[in-house]
């Protein structure tokens, strides 16, 4: 039989906006070519014709279910071009609110995942207790996916009156639903037999290609932004970065399972260490010129920013590193010659998000 | 005047199909599973069990064959609203577009961009708007019920 290619979305329920070109042999995926740009939308241009405030709502939306990492990562930019000093308790909300932002990424893709290998239970559970975080997000910041809350110098506004105690109950409840989930997916057959083996990289492989996050720590490579180069405050709170040992897609999803449980431990401790003082620092309208190159680690991995200033009120220019186009060639590697249906489990098991990707 | 037993059943069927047919279009809308942009999260969300739009009879599904319902889930770029035109010419007929979030509707966030449609009725008809940024899920339900109600016939 010819060698025939098919196109793999964007229409399709699992690809989401992207769409990739397979060419199939049979049953069997012989090469796989990803068709990008759907959501383009020039990103990086708009944020050049804004100001360094106006920039962060477009630029929250790139990555939608991880919105505050994307406008942390810029913040941080702006803030080290301008040399502005944040104050403490702007950064442990940072840190509160970035891992509040982690867990519901990821729990959005194990609802994916958990569709990729066909179980449609799970897609109803974590989504139901995203909810739980998004209820928190609106509590805090009136918006339940789109915020903004973070600008250059700091926050916006402070902590409202009772969100510690309802923060603490939800993580219990979170906490207690991680364990459902590890017995509920994690130890099925079925995940196991559709993930275990599928989708192998090697460490050397892994940085070869030059994955970020979650994904090249489930090939047991142990990077991770927050304990490289802390910033916010993670330097003076504890956690551990899991990593997997095989490197197939059930390593990676366990390392995003484990994720959330260090999430979870670490809103705790900055709930509980919370300093008073200032959320806001003054920062200036226009940054000097210069250039500068600040990374967060996004819930999909290493997010980074290079600004140039050149002393007006606009950047001059803006670049992102989405850590989803980073692990885009992971994708074409590891899809030579495997059955048509790993493809959407290797898909997720990178956790490639379209609309980061292109930008 | 007196009618024949056969005339009467079909005067009463030519009332009653119409009112059949379209409440039962009006509660079996299908939707095609196609995100154009970020408003995507949020279907995800209304389809999910907290606020569960299958109440309204409203369901992603896979095949675009047996859909009558499309939504445009935010900003199309010019790549994707070739896409979202031959999706639309696919569904077979009676169908239906609701334009979700301001981006779908006249640009949005992005009215200055080089690459994104402003307004994606410039590429298919559109019967509900209903903006937001993204349209809370309460949003998104109003919208599908409004869409329930002009299919009826009733006043929107
Ligand atoms: S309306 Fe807002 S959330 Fe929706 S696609 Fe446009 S920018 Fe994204």
């Amino acid at each position: 039989m010819p060698v025939m290619r098919v196109k793999f979305g964007p229409q399709h329920p699992i690809s989401g906006h992207l769409c990739l070109a397979l060419d199939v042999d049979g049953d069997v995926v012989v090469n796989i070519e990803p068709d990008i740009g759907y959501t383009h939308r020039g990103l990086e241009k708009i944020a050049e014709n804004r100001n360094y405030v106006q920039a962060v709502p477009p630029l929250e939306r790139a990555n939608i279910v991880d919105s505050v990492h994307m406008v942390l990562g810029y913040v941080e930019a702006v803030e080290e071009l301008m040399g502005v000093e944040v104050p403490e308790r702007a950064k442990f909300i940072r840190v509160i609110m970035a891992e509040m932002s982690r867990i519901a990424s990821h729990l959005y893709w194990l609802c994916l995942m958990a569709v990729a290998v066909g179980l449609e239970t799970m897609l109803m559970w974590p989504i139901n207790d995203r909810e739980l975080l998004l209820d928190l997000f609106e509590m805090y910041t009136g918006a339940r996916i789109t915020h903004s809350f973070f600008i250059p110098g700091g926050v916006r506004r402070d902590l409202p009156q009772g969100f510690k105690e309802q923060t603490f109950r939800a993580l219990s409840y979170l906490e207690q639903r991680l364990g459902d989930y590890d017995r509920m997916l994690y130890q099925s057959y079925t995940f196991k037999i559709r993930t275990q083996g599928v989708g192998k990289l090697k460490p050397q492989e892994a940085i070869k290609l030059g994955l970020v996050g979650p994904s090249i720590r489930g090939s047991g490579v142990k990077v991770d932004v927050r304990k490289d180069e802390p910033y916010a405050a993670y330097d003076q709170l504890e956690f551990t970065v899991p990593t997997g040992k095989v490197g197939d897609s059930y390593d990676r999803s366990v390392v995003r399972l484990r994720e959330m449980e260090q999430s979870i431990s670490l809103i705790r401790q900055a709930l509980e260490r919370l300093p008073s003082g200032p959320i806001k620092a003054p920062a200036p309208s226009s940054a000097p010129k210069g250039e500068t190159y600040s990374r967060v680690e996004s819930a999909r991995g290493e997010l980074g920013y290079y600004l140039v200033g050149d002393g007006t009120t606009r950047p001059y220019r803006l670049k992102i590193s989405s850590p989803s186009f980073r692990n885009l060639p992971a994708m074409g590697y590891l899809s030579k010659n495997v059955p048509f249906a790993d493809i959407p489990v290797i898909l997720w098991s990178l956790d490639l998000w379209p609309l980061d990707m292109d930008r | 005047m007196t009618l024949s037993p056969v005339a009467k059943a079909k005067e009463t069927y030519t009332l009653l199909k119409d009112k059949i047919l379209n409440w039962g279009r009006a509660w079996s809308l299908w939707s095609v599973h196609l995100c154009t942009g970020c408003c995507s999260p949020e279907l995800m969300a209304v389809s999910c069990s907290r606020f569960d739009a299958e109440r309204f009879g409203t369901l992603p599904f896979p095949s675009l064959r047996q859909c009558d319902l499309l939504f445009v889930l935010g900003v199309v770029s010019e790549k994707m609203a070739k896409r979202v035109k031959l999706i639309y010419d696919q569904m077979p007929d009676p169908k239906y577009v609701i334009a979700l979030g301001d981006c779908a509707i006249s640009g949005g966030l992005w009215w200055d961009s080089y690459c994104v449609v402003q307004g994606i009725d410039k590429v298919v008809p559109v019967d509900v708007y209903v903006p937001g940024c993204p349209p809370r899920p309460e949003a998104f339900i109003q919208g599908i019920m409004m869409l329930q109600k002009k299919i009826q016939g009733k006043e929107v």
